[in-house]
């Protein structure tokens, strides 16, 4: 009797619908734990690494230095990368056009793609995890909801319906919501969690990219009058 | 520079991932077992209905065997205690008779200084005497301690035996109680079998009497449907003979409607018959039908006492309690004793308020008389199984 009422026992014994939402559920409650794990890894060297780079960058180093001393495009991430497409960009046009406008404007344009793409790197598979959030509560729920009706149905068929006769059917669908709701709760609060660091960290690169904005800015300025005198 | 070697794979995520639920799996299967695995009873009544006669006592006896057992160990614990003293005693004894001699030997050399030609003998005997008292003191020391070593070793004997007896004769008893349930259980189940032979039986003899009834009702039929074309060929025939003779017809009529009296006198009797084997097999239904009654009173009953059941918290799944209950002619409680306590007053008394809340057992009335006397007192026995 109590070996029925064991879980591993209940899983086993479970119909097959019932079943098949617990799989899922499980797969699902794994997915996400490893979106959960990859991100807090990712989220921590990126704030690290930016951390880093600021450094290096307020430190008075030659933004000529600092850009021949970063590696190739592809590998640099974070505020690294907008300074990159920005100086980049910057050195490009600075040959080709005196206009400081035009200078600014496309040093501007490249610099949010390289923006665009760090959110994108960043945010990746958080929307994984949020669905994970809102929608196995429900699957397991299902699950239950299932389970449940099976139990009656099989109830129908008993001569007597005590509460022994119940109680394994009800535990055993009862099983289903417990793995939605083992599934749902870590993926909502670190859904919460890592969206809300990622916001942090973008808007650092964002106030970084305004910065390095301005410095050029300034520089293109001097180099204006500098021109014109 | 910051690190360019990252790029963070999925590898390490996922091993952590599984880790952590393969944690959550093992915990659940681990600590459940754990504290599941208290109560092993298979018993889904909690209440059982015991027949009118008292449960047997074997358990009982088992326990009594026990203590008279453990009665019978004290006063040999005792003897061993006494037997302790009386070889303690001795050897109190010999200091006193050492200095004795010392005594004897003052007082034998005063004498030899009296005389001088005794005091040679006076003193050898003194010496000899001396040294037999000495070596008698030490043969008695010997054999004292010959002796008591010998008890001691007779007594230890004899206690690894009693514990070997005493463990034979637990046993034993635990043997027997087994046996006693096995045979409880094996009873119980042929009662069961015995109860599905004869609900069959019954369903069978049911099943006989409406094959009867209809066979009976079909003859009843087609003797009607003869009888009726009896009676038109009757008329027919009465009819011809009033076309043709009317006098003779009138002779005809009656001779015929006699034999129809007569025909119907005999299918009267033939009917009486069948009527009356219908009876009987309508007697032995009967039979059968307070047979059933019974049993379903018995479960009745068990079932209005298992719902009015309150289980006191906290006790455990091997007390057991046996209610008497005595019942009025209507169903009514008249008395609810207990004739076999659990040791636990509050399970004894929660057995007897379930009783208690169960009654009246109307279901009583609805009994033939033979059963109802018999189940005008009875013996319930009150086990608690495991509650889901």
């Amino acid at each position: 009797m109590n070996d029925s009422m064991s879980i591993p026992h209940l899983i086993m014994s479970a119909s097959t619908v019932v079943q098949l939402v617990m799989l899922i559920l499980v797969i699902g409650s794994i997915l996400s734990w490893v979106v959960i794990f990859q991100r807090t890894f990712i989220m921590r060297r990126a704030r690290k690494a930016h951390q880093e780079f600021e450094e290096r960058f307020w430190s008075g180093v030659d933004l000529n230095e600092l850009y021949r001393e970063t590696p190739a495009e592809q590998e640099t991430q974070g505020a690294e990368h907008v300074f990159r497409a920005g100086f980049r960009e910057f050195n490009r046009l600075l040959t080709k056009t005196r206009s400081p406008e035009a200078i600014l404007d496309g040093v501007q344009r490249s610099m949010r793609v390289a923006w665009s793409r760090e959110e994108d790197r960043l945010t990746l598979h958080l929307v994984f995890l949020a669905t994970v959030a809102s929608a196995s509560p429900y699957i397991g729920l299902f699950g239950t909801v299932w389970g449940i009706m099976g139990s009656f149905q099989s109830l129908s068929m008993a001569q007597q319906a005590t509460l022994a006769t119940v109680a394994p059917w009800i535990a055993e669908a009862l099983i289903a919501t417990a793995m939605g709701l083992f599934a749902a709760i870590p993926a909502v609060i670190f859904y919460n969690r890592l969206s809300n660091e990622s916001g942090r960290l973008l808007g650092k690169y964002e106030d970084f990219a305004e910065e390095f904005h301005s410095i050029l800015h300034r520089n293109l300025q001097g180099r204006s009058e500098v021109g014109s005198a | 520079m910051a690190r360019h070697d990252q790029r963070v794979g999925y590898g390490l995520p996922l091993i952590l991932a599984l880790g952590l639920h393969a944690l959550v799996v093992v915990i659940s299967v681990v600590s459940l077992p754990g504290s599941d695995d208290e109560p092993p009873s298979s018993a889904i009544v909690q209440a059982t209905l015991v027949s009118t006669e008292t449960a047997t006592d074997q358990a009982q006896r088992a326990e009594e065997a026990r203590t008279r057992a453990a009665q019978r160990q004290e006063p040999e614990s005792e003897a061993e205690a006494a037997d302790a003293e009386d070889a303690a005693a001795p050897e109190q004894e010999e200091p006193q008779e050492s200095e004795q001699t010392p005594e004897i030997d003052s007082q034998a050399a005063e004498e030899a200084e009296a005389l001088d030609e005794a005091r040679r003998a006076a003193e050898a005997e003194a010496q000899r005497r001396a040294e037999e008292a000495e070596r008698q003191a030490q043969q008695r020391q010997e054999q004292e301690a010959e002796a008591e070593r010998r008890r001691r070793e007779q007594e230890a004997e004899r206690q690894r035996q009693q514990e070997e007896e005493q463990r034979r004769r637990e046993e034993e008893a635990e043997r027997q109680r087994q046996q006693e349930e096995e045979q409880r259980r094996r009873e119980q189940e042929a009662e069961r079998q015995r109860q599905q032979e004869e609900e069959q039986r019954r369903r069978e003899q049911e099943a006989e009497r409406q094959r009867q009834q209809e066979e009976e009702q079909r003859r009843r039929e087609e003797e009607a449907e003869r009888l009726r074309q009896q009676e038109e060929e009757q008329r027919r025939r009465e009819e011809e003979a009033e076309r043709q003779r009317q006098q003779e017809e009138e002779q005809r009529r009656r001779e015929e409607q006699e034999a129809a009296r007569q025909r119907q006198a005999a299918e009267a009797a033939n009917q009486g018959l069948d009527r009356a084997i219908e009876g009987e097999s309508d007697a032995v239904a009967n039979a059968e039908q307070a047979q059933e009654a019974a049993n379903s009173f018995i479960n009745l009953v068990r079932r209005a006492v298992e719902q009015a059941w309150v289980i006191p918290p906290g006790s455990s799944d091997d007390l057991a309690a046996t209610v008497q209950v005595r019942l009025g002619p209507s169903g009514e409680l008249f008395a609810a004793t207990i004739t076999q306590g659990s040791g636990n007053s509050s399970f004894d008394r929660s057995a007897i308020q379930a009783v208690e809340a169960a009654q009246p057992f109307n279901e009583l009335r609805q009994l033939p008389g033979s059963a109802q006397r018999r189940f005008r007192d009875f013996n319930l026995r009150f086990t608690p199984g495991d509650i889901r």
